[in-house]
């Protein structure tokens, strides 16, 4: 019963975000708007109650369930874009490379180029 | 004997068209999945969703189930999608103080790092000739499933094509961060944490939780910061 709490808490964001989407024509999916609007309000009180913790703690174990039916999309409708694999493969293996290669330098960059410590605070 | 046939066609029937079947072959196959994942000693190459994903389609075409009457039952499933991604806020807040202790460093790289995720992308499938859908469903392949699924749907992209850019991405993010933070020297968890869970959302926050706890809250701040913002930038950018 008390995890309910947190379920309904959780559906009610979506529907929110889903309402927020189409009322505003927003090109975000309801899902992460509702997302956003609950982490501010979480960052707002300072404080989460154990019903939506539980709950999400719970909808979050259960996600890879799920995914799985667009997974499963990709062995059935692969051939669709057979004729394009290669601009897929190596936008994704080259891709992933230089994103991961920039991440990394602008990170170690950002880091060592800090003021002292304790003026970033 | 001919009756048998009749009646075992009704049952076919009634099965394709029930959602009942569709689910548990789904959850059947998460559990394999998962059993499978612990038995092969969590393999980074090979995530639970992949071996389920691959325990599923071999079930449907044994069972010879039409991949659409699936497609239809499981939607019950995917209802759920939608508050499973709002719940992702909860791990997000909880990250959130993370960002105190490297507040510059973190946005700095947040918005170049993740823009360029997407861009390194679409640019080089746009040059070899990618369609439009091609491009929309390769341009969220660093950020989480479900808000990724999202984005995939504002932009008109193909989910299924998505899904797996997504998951040979985290793979390949994986190894990626481990040979370039080697050569560049990079030790510091922080910093390799971020990394994984910007470019290789929930494969590579699983990696960084094998290096250390830092790490892995590092890859789930990442994770989180990188879908947000993922989702807000892009559906705009994409209409340019």
């Amino acid at each position: 019963m008390v995890m309910l709490r947190g379920f309904l808490v959780l559906t009610a964001f979506f529907v929110i975000g889903e309402a927020l989407r189409v009322m505003l024509a927003l090109p975000i999916s309801g899902g992460v708007l509702g997302m956003i609007l609950l982490t501010l309000l979480l960052m707002v009180r300072g404080s989460i109650s154990d019903s939506l913790a539980n709950a999400s703690q719970a909808l979050i174990s259960v996600l890879v369930l799920l995914i799985m039916p667009g997974v499963v999309g990709v062995f059935f409708q692969a051939d669709q874009f057979a004729s394009e694999w290669l601009a897929i493969a190596l936008a994704l293996l080259a891709g992933t490379f230089l994103s991961v290669l920039t991440t990394l330098w602008v990170m170690q960059r950002a880091v060592a180029g800090r003021p002292k410590a304790g003026t970033g605070e | 004997m001919s009756e048998l046939t009749t009646r075992y066609q009704l049952l076919a029937d009634l099965l394709a068209s029930s959602p009942v079947l569709a689910i548990a072959l789904t959850l059947g196959a998460f559990l394999a999945g998962s059993w499978l994942f612990r038995r092969l000693g969590q393999p980074i190459w090979s995530p639970p969703v992949l071996l389920a994903a691959v325990l599923l389609s071999l079930a449907l075409v044994v069972l010879a189930v039409d991949f659409r009457d699936y497609r239809n039952g499981a939607q019950w499933l995917t209802v759920l999608l939608g508050p499973a991604t709002v719940a992702l806020g909860v791990p997000l807040y909880q990250q959130m103080h993370h960002i105190r202790a490297l507040w510059r460093p973190i946005l700095i790289t947040l918005p170049i790092a993740a823009t360029m995720a997407a861009v390194y992308a679409i640019v080089i499938a746009r040059l070899l000739g990618a369609s439009p859908e091609v491009l929309a469903s390769l341009a969220p392949k660093s950020v989480t499933a479900p808000i990724a699924i999202g984005i995939t749907e504002q932009l008109g992209g193909s989910v299924s094509l998505m899904m797996g850019g997504l998951l040979i991405t985290g793979v390949v993010a994986t190894l990626f961060v481990e040979f370039i933070a080697r050569r560049l020297a990079i030790r510091d968890d922080r910093i390799l944490g971020f990394a994984l869970g910007i470019n290789g959302h929930a494969i590579g926050t699983a990696k960084a939780f094998e290096i250390s706890p830092t790490a892995g809250a590092f890859a789930s701040l990442g994770m989180g910061l990188t879908g947000v913002f993922t989702a807000l930038i892009l559906p705009v950018a994409f209409r340019l």
